[in-house]
């Protein structure tokens, strides 16, 4: 089994020599693979799009101007505006700033949330299992939405800036969303525990955490960075969830969710396209290229794959 | 992490859906036009029964870029379905709950059903004058304490029984029971003897007396200019509803609610939950049977659209704008309607914050505004800047002396200057080294998205720091406001009968800190005489004060038109009670 | 197993039972209240009214009496729409069970499918189009492919109803009323199949591919054995294994209805009659529905753990 040369790999001396040597080897592989160093191409592209674009832009995204409403896309405005008249390339170039940051932080909170408190749930098992499983058990019972409500509220009360809000809500909501992906990284957990190379390892005498970070993690990533791939696309969308219940941000700001949202009834999206067609693409050449940069990554770290 | 994702975003378009329920809440004993956030969805046949004597109203206000009802060009496109059908039209209703009985129900969209299934004894027509329904005929004691109600003779339930003023006065009685938990107003009126029956000391109401079985008089303890509709709403069976009536318990009421037994045009034929609910023609109508045999409510909480266009309703609402009507148009199978609701939109000031206390604050947020891009451009011609507390097809409706406040951000820094804010570091206007400061709150939706937008800029200008603050629904922008923690918040009223109706908020509670002796003065004057030309003598006083005092700030007025299957004759709106009284006439050609 | 069992079930009893002091303490610590929203009552009425439902008590002694009366099966009246809670439950959530099991079913038999060729033929141009097209599902929102669909087949084409369960003012019965409700049906599935594919699609797929790396396949086929064989008896199973440990998962969405797809297809499902609900805070619906998905949760999250050993039996649990 390939896991087999990798223990050997990492008893070995020389350790840190190995180890650069096998970075240096992936990040080759990485690189020889076309399609995740397109997709990391396009995420970059994506990234200076929205944090350097707009200041190349005549407009402000907040810029109303009631005569120039719902226009379709021409020379001046080649994306169209809005109902207010706003430009809707700079706000989507705007936009992208708020959202790329929320899908990716709220992504890495869940995800590593999810995978710390699963791991070490299925590695000690015992009482530390119980008591995180059985609080995750708990908060799946708890309903969202007035947690929402009280979120709002709370956060009103303490007279916190809108737009600093979604911050906390998306911290909070990973609180409460990690039970889904701790009870998949515990399970995986569960059943690696008992592989051979496993047993090798205790036979070997090797520390807890050795067993924990060398050797177990790496076999769960390929697990964990396609599910964290394959959920920026719904947080990002899941914000203007948040907007909506006036925890996310405020308007006038953009951001890709709420600006789709705007469009969210059959004349707008019959008539207008360019209203939701922008965010949507913009959205979707994020999460895509996310997600093929992910499954390069994936099969560069997995440490089943032949080498 | 699949289900928290879904679940989340599954929550949004809830929100919509919590918007509505504002209007679902608020209305018990009729129905509401009060229109729900997302107006295409929802058709409000029924309307508020109230109002008092009125002179001719104003005709309906054109709407939008309607200013003519529109009659449908080419009958031919009507969807087969919509073709298919002789003697039965549907109409769209957001959500009837199936609580059925009249002053127990909780939601607005069960009263446009009851409203079908329940004559009352008085209504009012299209100029909002109290017209003889069940009772024949009423007389009011000079000191305007008892009222005399003449019922018709020969009045049936549906199922043949008897109505007589026994029926009435139990259905006056019950809403004295101290287990009574509906929002009807009767028991604001104050009948004598209402509160000793509610205690449980009297046996029966004093003030209400059975004189023969068509005859029966109520005495007031204070007189009260909406009494009289309020008093001549629906009848009760007695032999039906009262039968296991004991004071203190109405719980069994409840499993009469999908069983009604009324006395109005339509009987309930079937109650599918959230789909239908199918009525048939009354026989024993007292104006005889309907000519549409079946009648239907469909719950439609989708976009309008989808069902108009493939012809599964009939009738449909939507916001006025020129896109709407344009599209409307082209359809070609439906007559439209321009509709203005008898409600108008406006800002609620916190008068206990110091800076809103002086006038001249209040007149500088209004002048600097611009509320005509906001409510007229921006809603695409669906809605009108409002200066008063009334709606212009209100028989109060004046525009002689009122300050139109067109927006003026120069004349607004002057007055800003005035009060003392002068312009400070960062541009933000201070007074005694505070900064000048709005806390706004508004519930989510398109309107509000576009108001923080302009008024961003509007306050910027103004040397104003704009904090706007959403709220996901309805319930939770209320008690937000009861915490006292705002500087403005966006409202609307709901459907709006009398004049007075448009002060409400000034007298149940909600706005608590306007204290000016010559408006309760004026008020009570306007009421206290039942004369319209003089009542509108002292309205237009009272607009006139507030208009210019501003201690609320108005916004706008909403513009609707209603689109409808061409093939349906005699259909006609009413500004007070919607369709609910052309109803038992319409017709399919 | 059965010491476990019992020890899962005692835990299972503990955890409802402070869920529902946690649920009920959340909704009453919600804004607002069910009078609130009635803003045409004066004070002295809401507060005569709050003193009938007993909403000016504090939370603990209204938990006691709602906990009191559930434990002798009574959860009470919906305030709003003032029938017993459990009657509306009847009548909403077999409605939003039957879409959400045939889309369940659908989605499930379709990712398999997809999830095992896709994986089968890694890199292939089929496999490249198929993660475009759950891509480009995942990241519109529901309603944009509710919308789309509708606009098309109902609107434009006519093949497909707008929405509803069943035509307006229809008295079909038996047969025809089955088939009624299929003709309904079918956008509302066709857009959950759409929307819960994609990521199960993805699971199988990495899971297949995970498999035909084994041993035991490389010796299946050394063996001789045809591919179709290797592939659909060998792999799949294996591959299909850790999902069943999802099945519990389902458990409560299969119940709990879709906010979204009811409200766009205007399906009348309890996740609208909820939302509506939660709108006008009517609590003792709400304290009904979520305990009753807090109950499913626990006993889904139990099943999972028992089918994780079940198929996997080198799991100690």
């Amino acid at each position: 089994m390939a896991a087999d040369s990798r223990v050997s790999e990492i008893t070995a001396p020389r350790v840190n020599l190995r180890k650069s040597s096998l970075f240096r080897q992936s990040l080759r592989r990485l690189l020889h693979n076309k399609l995740a160093v397109a997709g990391f191409a396009v995420v970059l592209f994506m990234f200076v799009l929205c944090f350097i674009g707009p200041f190349f832009s005549p407009y402000t995204d907040n810029k109303i101007n009631m005569a120039m409403m719902n226009k379709a896309p021409n020379l001046q405005h080649w994306l169209g505006t809005d109902a207010l008249g706003r430009d809707i390339l700079t706000r989507v170039m705007q936009a992208g700033r708020i959202s790329l940051t929320v899908g990716l932080a709220s992504m890495v909170l869940s995800v590593f949330l999810g995978a710390l408190l699963g791991a070490v749930a299925g590695y000690y098992g015992g009482l530390l299992d119980q008591i995180i499983m059985r609080i995750a058990d708990l908060l799946m019972t708890i309903p969202s939405l007035p947690l929402l409500f009280i979120f709002g509220a709370l956060l009103s009360e303490w007279k916190i800036k809108a737009d600093y809000r979604m911050y906390i809500v998306m911290l909070m909501l990973s609180m409460v969303n990690w039970p889904g992906l701790a009870r998949m990284v515990r399970g995986q957990m569960l059943s690696l525990r008992e592989r051979e190379f496993m047993q090798a390892a205790v036979v070997l005498g090797l520390r807890d955490r050795r067993k924990l970070f060398g050797h177990l993690l790496p076999n769960i990533v390929p697990l964990l960075i396609v599910m964290a791939t394959l959920n920026i696309g719904g947080a990002i969308l899941s914000e203007s969830v948040l907007s909506f219940f006036g925890l996310g941000v405020m308007p006038p700001t953009p951001t890709w969710g709420n600006m789709i949202d705007a469009a969210n009834n059959i004349l707008d999206f019959q008539e207008r396209p360019w209203l939701w067609i922008p965010p949507g693409l913009s959205i979707f050449a994020t999460v895509i290229a996310i997600n093929i940069f992910g499954d390069g990554l994936r099969d560069v770290l997995d440490p089943k794959q032949k080498r | 992490m699949r289900k928290s994702t879904l679940l989340l975003s599954s929550l949004l378009i809830a929100g919509s859906l919590l918007l509505s329920a504002c209007s679902e809440n608020g209305n018990t004993d009729a129905a509401s036009t009060d229109t729900p956030a997302n107006t295409a969805a929802t058709a409000d046949p029924g309307a508020a029964a109230g109002g008092t004597e009125a002179p001719a109203a104003p005709a309906v206000v054109p709407a939008g870029a309607l200013s003519e009802p529109f009659t449908a060009t080419d009958l031919t496109k009507l969807p087969a379905v919509a073709q298919k059908r002789t003697d039965t039209i549907i109409v769209g209703l957001t959500d009837p709950s199936g609580a059925f009985t009249p002053y127990f129900q909780e939601s607005g969209y069960d009263g446009n059903v009851s409203s079908l299934l329940y004559a009352s004894l008085v209504t009012v027509d299209d100029k909002g004058v109290p017209t003889p329904e069940l009772a024949e005929s009423w007389e009011v004691s000079a000191d305007q304490l008892t009222y005399t109600f003449h019922l018709r003779k020969d009045l049936k339930f549906s199922d043949g029984s008897p109505l007589t003023a026994d029926d009435v006065a139990f259905t006056w009685t019950i809403q004295y029971d101290k287990a009574y938990d509906g929002g009807s107003s009767l028991p604001s009126l104050k009948v004598k003897g209402g509160e000793a029956y509610k205690a449980g000391t009297a046996e029966s109401i004093d003030g209400i007396k059975v004189i023969d079985p068509q005859t029966i008089s109520v005495t007031l303890e204070q007189p009260n200019a909406t009494a009289l509709v309020t008093l001549g709403s629906n009848v009760l069976s007695k032999a039906y509803y009262g039968k296991d009536y004991k004071f203190g318990q109405l719980e069994y009421i409840k499993k009469l609610h999908e069983k009604p037994l009324g006395d109005g045009p339509y009987k309930l034929e079937k109650f599918i939950p959230g789909q239908e609910v199918r009525l048939v023609a009354n026989e024993n109508y007292f104006k005889g049977k309907p000519k549409t045999e079946h009648f239907i409510y469909k719950t439609t909480t989708g976009d309008a659209w989808q069902f108009l266009e493939t012809g599964e309703v009939d009738y449909a609402s939507f916001p006025a704008t020129e896109e709407n009507i344009g599209k409307l148009k082209e359809l070609g199978y439906v007559n439209i309607l321009p509709y203005t609701p008898s409600t108008y939109g406006y800002m609620q000031v916190n008068l206990k914050h110091e800076q809103l206390k002086d006038k001249r604050v209040r007149q500088a947020i209004a002048y600097g505004l611009d509320r005509q891009s906001i409510y007229v451009d921006a809603a695409e011609g669906a809605g009108a800047v409002a200066n008063i507390p009334a709606s212009p097809i209100s028989w109060s409706y004046t525009e002689e002396g009122i300050n139109p406040y067109k927006y003026d951000p120069d004349q607004a820094n002057k007055l800003l200057d005035e009060a003392g804010w002068s312009v400070g570091a960062g541009g933000i206007r201070e007074k005694d080294g505070k900064p000048l400061s709005i806390h706004y709150l508004a519930s989510k939706s398109k309107n509000s998205d576009i108001f923080i937008a302009v008024a961003k800029e509007n306050f910027a200008a103004l040397g104003i720091d704009f904090q706007p603050e959403i709220f996901a629904d309805f319930n939770s922008l209320v008690s937000k406001t009861e915490s006292g923690d705002y500087d403005l918040v966006s409202y609307s009223t709901s459907m709006l009968t009398d004049p007075a109706d448009g002060f409400m908020q000034f007298f149940d509670g909600e706005i608590t800190d306007y204290e000016n002796p010559k408006f309760v003065e004026l008020y009570n004057k306007a009421l206290a005489t039942t004369d319209i030309e003089q009542r509108k003598a002292v309205y237009k006083e009272l607009y006139q004060l507030f208009n210019d005092e501003l201690p609320i700030i108005f916004t706008n007025y909403k513009k609707t038109v209603y689109a409808y299957n061409g093939r349906i004759q005699n259909l006609s709106v009413s500004p007070f009670i919607g369709l609910a009284g052309s109803l038992p006439n319409w017709t399919l050609k | 197993m059965s010491t476990y069992l019992t020890k899962r079930m005692l835990y299972m009893l503990i955890i409802l039972f402070a869920a529902s002091l946690l649920i009920f303490c959340l909704y009453a610590l919600t804004p607002g209240d069910f009078i609130t929203g009635n803003i045409k009552l004066t004070a002295e009425r809401k507060a005569e009214l709050r003193e009938i439902y007993g909403l000016n008590k504090p939370v603990l002694e209204r938990y006691g009496t709602w906990m009191n009366n559930a434990f002798h099966g009574d959860f009470g009246y919906s305030l709003a729409q003032q029938k017993p809670v459990l009657q509306l439950f009847g009548d909403y959530i077999w409605n939003s069970f039957l879409l959400a099991a045939v889309s369940t079913f659908l989605t499930w038999l379709i990712a398999v499918i997809i999830g095992v060729i896709s994986a089968y033929k890694q890199y292939s141009w089929f496999d490249t189009l198929v993660m475009i097209a759950i891509f480009a599902a995942m990241s519109l929102p529901s309603f944009f492919i509710g919308l789309f669909l509708i606009k098309i087949l109902a609107v434009d084409l006519k093949w497909l109803p707008p929405g509803g369960m069943m035509t307006t003012g229809s008295n079909a019965t038996g047969f025809a009323y089955f088939k009624e409700v299929v003709h309904h049906m079918t956008l509302p599935v066709i857009v959950m199949t759409l929307l819960g594919l994609g990521s199960l699609t993805r699971y199988f797929r990495s899971n297949m591919i995970d498999v035909l790396k084994q041993d035991y396949i490389r010796t299946a086929r050394a063996k001789g054995l045809k591919e179709r064989k290797v592939l659909f008896t060998h792999a799949l199973r294996n591959a299909l294994l850790p999902a069943i440990t999802l099945v519990g998962f389902e458990l409560p969405a299969l119940f709990g209805g879709s906010i979204i797809i009811e409200q766009i297809f205007n399906w009348p499902g309890i996740g609208q009659l909820y939302m509506k609900s939660f709108g006008l805070r009517d609590y003792p619906l709400l304290m009904g529905f979520t305990m009753f998905l807090a109950i499913l949760t626990v006993i889904g999250t139990l099943l999972s753990d028992i089918l994780y050993r079940v198929a996997d039996p080198r799991v100690r649990l």
